[in-house]
């Protein structure tokens, strides 16, 4: 069997896809601002 | 301009910032005494019982050296900031890389001083037996300094117009005191464990390349950052 | 450019993001669901299909920034280093990917949350210098100088690079720190190099979209500042 380090798998999953999509937002608000 | 002309015209730029800072020695003094609290503080940073003056040494070294420049390189554009001195300068035959030299000049002079005067302090605080071996230190401290100084000399020129200049210039520096420290403080530690330097030819060539890499992207950038 | 052209880049880019953003979810699927489980590091190993590709994009987005900041002390044409800072931005939000992943994948897999490896300490570096890069930018109002200053900072960094990777490398040949579980770069089996490649490029086409949306935006604002200083001046 192997390690039960799913917990941190998810975490890396979860703040990655936070930071992604939050800066795609700040991206498409920011040149909103701007139409 | 001919060689001998420029020669002249960047001791001659060095000559009047070193003469400023002679008058007034308030960097100079400042610097000298960052670099014995930094060395002081740096001894008492540690479990004495487990890392002993020997393994701290060459790390609070190399710490209080490049701490106590970056205090002192400060000012040396901030002497041009009154009354516009450095167009007044540009406005001379000296080419700006002869401004750019000079001012490096003055520079590695006056940290120069500031380790020379540090080194007495680091043997008997750090009681390391470095006697003997001093002319190969003195060879990696110009080594490490010649490193340094253009590069922080450059950014001095930058940062000295912006606000908080005395905390940019150290955060915009840092990162290129990282491969020179950590080659420095490796044959350091060499040379206060008994050593020779042949041991380290590696780390010395880095340290060279870093040197003419830097010196020569400096003197070429500086001309970028004047405003025409 | 001309007037129509930059609201065009914008949609361009916005597509190009959201084609990305799709597609990363997609690898999300496939890492999660329909690679295997590395037996020796278990789950944990998949935040490697994120972190590695995250460090490449932060890579090229570095190399980018370097190269525009020295073709504009060059050209001295100003959309050069208007490329520079938006490709600097857009790497450091990947930055801030590799650097949180990285610690959560090397506790379970190193044993420690931080190691200071050639690879990861070079590209905390690029990380510090883009910061050093907005810090000195946001510091200087004039246009051209900005432009100057923020260049002479990317061209130092370019060189500054290489020579932080080597040292580091040699200090830790020195100084290598214990491992709990040794990954020594298994050659991956083909369905795990599929879900790897599919990441990295997702995370290209993710650069690509932001950088485009992040360059319109700069050149949105200062044609706003130009109109705002004819109509005043």
């Amino acid at each position: 069997m192997f390690p039960d380090n799913g917990a941190y798998m998810v975490a890396a999953y979860v703040v990655a896809a936070v930071v992604v999509l939050a800066y795609a937002a700040s991206l498409l608000v920011r040149l909103r601002k701007h139409r | 301009m001919r060689a001998s002309a420029f020669i002249d015209a960047v001791l001659a730029i060095a000559g009047k910032d070193l003469a400023i800072e002679w008058r007034t020695k308030t960097a100079f003094a400042s610097s000298l005494v960052f670099a014995i609290l930094v060395l002081s503080i740096l001894f008492v940073a540690r479990d004495a019982s487990v890392v002993s003056a020997l393994d701290a040494a060459p790390g609070a070294l190399w710490v209080t050296f490049t701490f106590a420049a970056m205090v002192g390189m400060n000012r040396a554009f901030l002497l041009e900031r009154e009354n516009r001195a450095l167009e007044g300068l540009l406005l001379t035959p000296v080419p700006p890389a002869g401004i750019f030299v000079g001012k490096v000049v003055a520079n590695l002079a006056f940290v120069a001083a500031i380790e020379l005067l540090a080194i007495p302090l680091f043997i008997v605080f750090y009681d390391v037996p470095l006697w003997q071996r001093l002319p190969e230190l003195l060879a990696v401290m110009a080594l490490a300094t010649f490193a340094f100084v253009p590069v922080g000399t450059l950014l001095g020129a930058m940062v000295v117009r912006t606000r908080f200049a005395e905390l940019m210039g150290p955060l915009l520096l840092l990162p290129f005191l990282v491969p020179p420290i950590i080659g420095a403080v490796q044959v350091t530690a060499g040379i206060l464990s008994g050593r020779p330097l042949s041991a380290y030819t590696g780390w010395l060539s880095l340290l060279g390349l870093f040197d003419l890499v830097f010196v020569t992207v400096s003197i070429l950038l500086f001309d970028a950052i004047l405003d025409r | 450019m001309t007037e129509r052209a930059i609201p065009q880049l914008a949609r361009r880019g916005t597509v190009i993001a959201m084609l990305g953003l799709a597609g990363l979810a997609a690898v999300y699927v496939r890492a999660l669901m329909f690679t295997p489980i590395e037996r020796v590091q278990g789950p944990a190993q998949k935040i490697f299909y994120l972190h590695a590709p995250a460090a490449w994009s932060g890579l090229i987005a570095f190399l980018v920034t370097g190269l525009f900041s020295l073709l504009y002390l060059i050209m001295k044409d100003r959309r050069l280093d208007r490329l520079a800072a938006a490709s600097a931005e857009v790497g450091l939000a990947f930055g801030v990917v590799m650097l949180t992943t990285g610690p959560i994948w090397g506790k379970p897999i190193w044993g420690t949350w931080w190691t200071w490896d050639a690879r990861l300490t070079s590209t905390l570096f690029i990380f510090l210098l883009f910061v050093g890069y907005f810090v000195l930018r946001n510091a200087v109002t004039d246009p051209d100088t900005r432009a100057a200053y923020s260049s002479v900072i990317g061209v130092l960094a370019l060189a500054l690079v290489p020579f932080i990777h080597v040292s580091v490398y040699w200090f830790r040949t020195l100084h290598p720190t214990p491992v709990v579980l040794k990954p020594d770069e298994p050659s991956l089996p083909s369905v795990m190099l599929v879900t790897l490649l599919a990441s990295f490029l997702v995370f290209t086409v993710l650069y690509v979209g932001f950088t485009m949306q992040r360059y319109a935006l700069a050149a949105l604002r200062d044609a706003e500042l130009e109109d705002a200083l004819d109509v005043s001046g």
